[in-house]
């Protein structure tokens, strides 16, 4: 039997001298790891500050909403597609739209991938999801994709609405990947990690947000981190 | 892409006149040093933090065999497809492969060194597929046909103007401006549609976690994501060494990628694929296809020494602060890789009888192996390519240098071996070196030194030597 071209190429690595890895150094652990709830919460606003992202606190989903309002009201949208996550769904979007005059989009009224994509890329001007959790090192919020959080929705419409619930703040990406990814679980098959706006600097080093996903990412952030 | 790395001496000349290159190099290199000090010093013990990455680096090359197998059984549990490739011709089929088999005709590609390497574009565009470079920079020099000027911002040289009128002339936009921003403007719509009616996208891959089978991918613009996002089938590209032991190490290396790229905590977007997506979502790729590359890495692996280039993870951090390769850019290095982590690989993939002017344009200041978070000797890898051409060696593609250098060397030798050689030497050739000299300095010597004194001067030597000097003050 001929060999494979994976084992040609193993077998070479494997006839290799093999040398012993070195030891792992200590690294202290990051500084996010000590902080207290709410000064979790402050850490959080402030990285979302620093990638670009607008932030909001807010009490409870009533005010959630109402500030989804202001925001609609001020950037003047009458387009929103928005997922059906765990945290979304509760708000009822759908029926705040009706009342807002935002016509609200999910992947439950597409007929198919086709229409969807459609709505995703040409008629939406802001998408908006929860998030499975939020990193307080770096401002980053971290989206598993399935049915209920298709990934265009904070992608390809020019801005993201993301709400996120103050008790999914984690201080470093650790936390999150170590619950997701633990032995015996099965591992989100997509995983985001958002910090910021897209942007790029890649005409003559002159940032550019809105490259090609949104321009701008606003944060809801709901309820306080005492209770 | 041709290979243009024999010509390195030719396109540096170029490249030294070009005012646009110099300018932006001396700019863009001392911004992003700031940055990511600035970044770097988020950690609580930012050597340790870098010494960590090193580890994990380390191990990942020096478990590589056990690694990839681990990596290779659960990514195929989680419904990926992996495909092994021999080398850039045998990867290039494969995709092209899996493209014809289902009839796709529109690509969108994320900026991926490996298929740079290999030249994928190419045979995709010659098999009637309709390719489109996302990343804005490579999607310029797509339709420039140029190589990449740095691994990061592949176009951070070309003027505006230029850009301008590339856009004009191949329909990108119908009205002209020299704005950055609208320029960037102008690729997004243009983009957008064919992010919209993509039916396969391809991607390189930043990670891939031997632990979970995942492989992660780290930008800026939204291109990979969107690649991964829009088509139903997506193919990965990862040369061997992309392989990391656990999800936390490419945590940590994650964190030292972005802030040696470009100064940032995190880069916009990082998105991690375990397997395809489970059949019940509206988008996302129901196919993922992992290839991974060999193209002559198992082949140098056996040197224990050469192998510690594949611990590069292309933060590209080595670049911006090469003394060399911040006076001439990307180009003169003539392929996909530069500075020095391309003087290192370069020969090892190409042969060293085609790189020998890459090895050879180094000052041994060091900076390259200091910044390192994946911990690369590069001077030491250098020296060593500098040796096997002394002794030329086959397996290295080395070239001998020429006899005469070769017998000056002998010669010094025999000189240096004996205290009165030396004394009597030097005092012997003093006057045939300061019949060169002109009102106290020798500007140039011809023959065989003439290089060294293009750019460097030297006094005329006094009638005694220090040694002398210092006896007569003893008297």
């Amino acid at each position: 039997m001929s060999k494979t071209v994976k084992d040609e190429i193993l077998d070479k690595l494997k006839a290799a001298p093999q040398k012993e890895p070195p030891p792992r150094p200590i690294m202290p652990p990051l500084n996010e790891l000590a902080l207290n709830k709410e000064e979790m919460v402050e850490k959080l606003v402030e990285t979302l500050t620093l990638v670009g992202c607008s932030v909001h606190r807010v009490r409870d989903s009533e005010e959630a909403l109402e500030k989804l309002t202001e925001i609609a009201r001020a950037e003047g949208l009458t387009k929103i597609l928005a997922s059906e996550d765990d945290v979304v769904s509760p708000l009822d979007l759908p029926e705040w739209g009706k009342k807002s005059n935002v016509k609200v989009f999910t992947a439950k009224d597409c007929r198919d991938r086709e229409e969807f994509k459609r709505v995703a890329f040409e008629e939406a001007q802001a998408g908006v999801t929860g998030v499975d959790f939020a990193v307080a090192e770096s401002g980053t919020l971290c989206l598993i994709h399935d049915e209920k959080q298709p990934r265009l929705v904070s992608l390809a419409p020019i801005r993201h609405i993301a709400v996120v619930p103050v008790d999914r703040i984690r201080p470093v990406y650790e936390s999150v990947t170590d619950e997701l990814f633990a032995a015996g679980r099965k591992a989100p098959s997509h995983l985001t990690f958002i910090s910021g706006p897209s942007m790029t600097g890649d005409i003559q080093a002159t940032l550019f947000r809105g490259m090609h996903g949104p321009k701008t990412v606003t944060v809801i952030l709901v309820g306080q981190a005492s209770c | 892409m041709k290979i243009k790395s024999e010509q390195f001496k030719e396109v540096a000349r170029e490249e030294l006149k070009t005012r646009h290159t110099r300018a932006h190099l001396d700019v863009i290199g001392l911004f992003i040093k700031e940055l990511r000090k600035a970044s770097m010093a988020t950690f609580p013990d930012p050597s340790a933090a870098l010494d960590l990455g090193r580890a994990i680096r380390a191990e990942s090359v020096e478990r590589l065999p056990a690694l990839l197998e681990e990596f290779e059984r659960n990514a195929t549990a989680n419904g990926a497809v992996v495909h092994w490739a021999r080398d850039a011709n045998e990867a290039n089929q494969r995709i092209l492969n899996i493209a014809q088999e289902r009839n796709v005709r529109l690509v969108t590609k994320g900026k991926s060194m490996v298929t740079e390497e290999t030249g994928l574009n190419e045979v995709l565009v010659k098999n009637g597929l309709e390719v489109f470079e996302t990343d804005l920079g490579e999607f310029i020099i797509q339709l420039l046909e140029r190589p990449p000027f740095h691994i990061q911002g592949p176009a951070l040289n070309i003027p505006v103007q230029e850009i301008c009128d590339l856009f004009l002339e191949k329909g990108v936009m119908k009205e002209p401006t020299l704005e950055p921003v609208e320029l960037g403007h102008a690729a997004r719509i243009f983009l957008r549609d064919k992010f919209h009616h993509v039916e396969m996208g391809i991607t390189g891959v930043n990670f891939a976690v031997a632990e979970t089978g995942t492989i992660i991918n780290v930008e800026n613009e939204g291109n990979i994501r969107l690649t991964k996002s829009s088509p139903p089938i997506q193919v990965s590209v990862m040369t061997l060494e992309k392989v990391v032991p656990t999800m936390q190490d490419a945590m940590h290396m994650l964190r030292l990628l972005c802030r040696n790229c470009t100064g940032q905590k995190i880069a916009s977007y990082a998105s991690m694929d375990t397997g395809p997506n489970k059949g019940a979502e509206v988008d996302g790729p129901g196919e993922l296809h992992i290839v991974i590359l060999d193209n002559g890495r198992s082949t140098f692996y056996r040197d224990p020494e050469a192998r510690e280039i594949l611990r590069c993870v292309r933060c590209g951090a080595c670049m911006l602060e090469c003394p060399v390769y911040g006076k001439i850019g990307g180009y003169p290095y003539g392929w996909a890789y530069s500075g020095p982590m391309g003087q290192v690989l370069n020969p090892l993939m190409i042969g060293q009888e085609r790189t020998q002017d890459l090895y050879r344009a180094c000052t041994s200041c060091g900076v390259c192996k200091t910044v390192c978070p994946a911990g690369i000797d590069h001077p030491k890898m250098f020296l060593r390519y500098r040796a096997h051409d002394v002794e030329g060696d086959p397996r290295y593609n080395a070239t001998r240098r020429p006899w005469t250098e070769a017998g000056f060397m002998e010669m010094f030798t025999w000189a240096t071996k004996r205290r009165w050689r030396w004394d009597m030497g030097i005092k012997a050739v003093r006057p045939f070196i300061n019949r060169h000299a002109e009102q106290g300095f020798i500007r140039g010597i011809r023959g065989p030194l003439e290089g060294w004194f293009k750019s460097r001067d030297f006094p005329a030597m006094p009638r005694k030597t220090f040694r002398d000097r210092m006896r007569d003050r003893e008297e």
